[in-house]
């Protein structure tokens, strides 16, 4: 079995990355490539729902923090949604989740653009 | 019962070649191992990636990515802690250059590098880098929930 698998769909304007498995730096190549895949398509609101992450090593997060800056640069933002406690303790370990928005269920963290939309303003 | 510390005893010693393929069979023996030692499946997964990230950093650092070394780990289980010996013969690196992780700075630089160590420090109880003869040496102890739950009293 593959260590990492992540599919990406389209919903309401915003990319969904489910990533399932493992992030580290043997697989962080895969999840950046679906990050930039994203970014190259001009879509720049990016939900990373975490239901099927099972870890997350700083080369993931290093991921995420390699294209933050363009993806607000661009009005959008990078939302994370749904991680078991194990992701979410490295998350906070880092202190990433002063950084990156973090809902529990990927409905919110989708909705979230949405609401940001409807006040004329760009993501937190 | 004499005063004289017995010696500790590796209870696991892994070597695996420098590929980042071999980073699952680290974090799966570290993880199996704190578990043994007593960690809850919570903290054992931490100490595996703690442990995943020293050795990421002798792949990437120590080894510049050169696929035909060897990185060398050996477990101890104390009474009241587990130490990670993690050792490599590739260049010196001088982690304690390493900066402060500064969230804001990282991201406007667009940084992918530099939180392994900080990761390492934040869920192990003590980390130290040394020299040894011509091999990096990184020592990582987490203490075990028997000493906690001792301290605590």
């Amino acid at each position: 079995m593959s260590e990492l698998s992540v599919e990406s769909h389209e919903r309401e304007g915003v990319v969904l990355l489910y990533p399932s498995g493992f992030i580290n730096a043997h697989t962080v190549r895969l999840f950046e490539g679906e990050l930039q895949k994203a970014l190259d398509g001009g879509c720049y609101r990016i939900v990373v729902s975490g239901a099927g992450l099972r870890y997350v090593a700083s080369a993931g997060l290093g991921a995420l923090m390699g294209v933050i800056e363009e993806v607000r640069t661009n009005g959008g933002d990078i939302r994370i949604a749904e991680l078991n406690d194990t992701v979410r303790n490295i998350f906070e370990m880092l202190g990433l989740n002063h950084l990156y928005r973090i809902f529990p269920s990927e409905q919110e963290a989708v909705l979230s653009f949405r609401e940001a939309s409807g006040r004329g303003r760009a993501p937190a | 019962m004499t005063g004289r510390r017995r010696k500790p005893q590796p209870v696991v010693v892994l070597r695996v070649p420098s590929g980042t393929e071999f980073l699952a069979a680290i974090r799966d023996t570290t993880k199996r191992v704190a578990e043994l030692a007593g960690c809850d499946a919570a903290t054992a997964e931490q100490v595996a990636l703690a442990v995943d990230e020293a050795a990421t950093n002798v792949i990437e650092h120590a080894y510049g990515g050169a696929r035909d070394r060897f990185v060398e780990l050996a477990f101890v289980c104390e009474p009241d802690e587990l130490l990670v010996e993690i050792v490599d013969d590739g260049r010196p690196v001088d982690r304690r250059a390493m900066p402060r992780v500064d969230l804001g700075r990282y991201a406007r630089e667009r940084r992918r590098g530099g939180f392994g160590v900080h990761l390492m420090g934040r869920i192990m109880d003590r980390v130290s880098f040394r020299r040894r003869g011509r091999c990096n040496v990184c020592c990582m102890v987490k203490k075990l929930p028997a000493a906690e739950a001792r301290e605590a009293r």
